[in-house]
């Protein structure tokens, strides 16, 4: 292996610290140039060292995980951070990755584990343990889903006529009826349907009703 | 290259895994040393000491408030076994021994959790 990953380690647990040293040099294609029992004092010596990538605990007492990486990710955005975190908290991964992380591995996941998330973010991935996807998956889902309401209010303008087609179904009327009442044909009112359901990306009748009463556009 | 026909015995339970990892590389890189087992949950030793022969065991509770009662049942059913907590976070391990007051062992290097674990046994 010609190239060699230039590590740095930053955790307040001793133990963990010079085990990880002593496990991450056999590997043939990295190096340990540092390690820091703090965060201060890690990003003084990471500024000096310029590591490639640097393994950031999240629970160090003086400074933080992420206040560290975000520090890093502003002054040297090209050493790679890798977060040691204790528990799959979601909210914690999503501060992380929004801190400037580019991976998180659990210490509850393998070493093999970790020596693989090293050389996958030096190659320019994103890596966190496979047990927190699906949680961070179902966070970013919840997210979406919050943001997609106001997108289509926002960006929504149903025309007076799709209002009273949509009145008229809330009453009751079949296509037919409504095309009866407004003096249009039944293929104008499917028309008319068809637009409203498109543009409030929604499936049928029913839905249109629903979105109408909910904001208040129904008639009294 | 000396040879040695007793190694200490070593049983792990450690949590999270990564210091279960550190540990168990820095055991068995050890000649005189040699991990005899390893259980995820502390309340299994007690049945995993009963079956294998051990010197010393080795427990990183995260946060469990029942490790000095397992420690103390420990050494109560086998007085000759040693037991060290080591910490999953901060850095203060302990070392018990049946008829002596728990040794504190601050910030531990592996230099020193290694002397301990030699001198803690005959």
């Amino acid at each position: 292996m010609s190239e060699i990953i230039r590590v740095f380690i930053a955790d307040d647990n001793r133990l963990l610290r010079e085990g990880l040293v002593s496990m991450l040099s056999e590997q043939e294609d990295m190096s340990v140039i540092g390690t820091a029992p703090g965060g201060d004092e890690a990003l003084r010596q990471i500024k000096n060292l310029r590591p490639e990538v640097a393994l950031i605990d999240i629970g160090m007492p003086d400074k933080d995980g992420i206040e560290v990486t975000r520090s890093l990710h502003q002054e040297m955005p090209e050493v790679k951070v890798v977060i040691l975190g204790m528990i799959d908290l979601t909210e914690e991964i999503m501060a992380c990755i929004e801190a400037g992380a580019v991976g998180y591995v659990l210490k509850e996941a393998s070493f093999e584990h970790l020596a693989e998330t090293i050389r996958s973010v030096y190659r320019g991935e994103s890596n966190i343990s496979p047990q927190m996807t699906a949680s961070l998956f179902t966070r970013i889902a919840e997210l979406a889903s919050q943001r997609m309401p106001k997108l289509a209010e926002s960006s929504v303008k149903l025309t007076g006529r799709e209002l009273e087609i949509i009145n008229l179904i809330a009453e009751g009327l079949s296509n037919k009826e409504i095309a009866r009442r407004l003096f249009i044909e039944t293929q104008t009112v499917k028309n008319h349907i068809h637009n409203i359901l498109d543009k409030l990306q929604l499936y049928n009748r029913l839905e249109a009703v629903q979105y109408a009463r909910e904001r208040n556009l129904l008639k009294k | 290259m000396k040879e040695y026909t007793a190694k200490i015995k070593v049983m792990l339970s450690s949590r999270p895994r990564m210091l279960s990892d550190v540990i168990r590389n820095m055991v068995t890189h050890q000649p005189d040393m040699e991990v005899v087992g390893e259980v995820i949950d502390p309340i299994e030793l007690l049945i995993a000491v009963k079956k294998i022969p051990v010197d010393v065991v080795i427990i990183t509770p995260v946060a469990s408030a029942a490790t000095p009662r397992i420690c103390s049942q420990l050494l109560e059913e086998h007085p000759s076994l040693k037991v060290m907590t080591l910490p999953a976070e901060g850095n203060t391990a302990y070392l018990y021994q049946a008829g002596v007051h728990r040794r504190e062992l601050d910030e531990p290097s592996e230099g020193v959790i290694l002397a301990a674990i030699r001198s803690s046994t005959p």
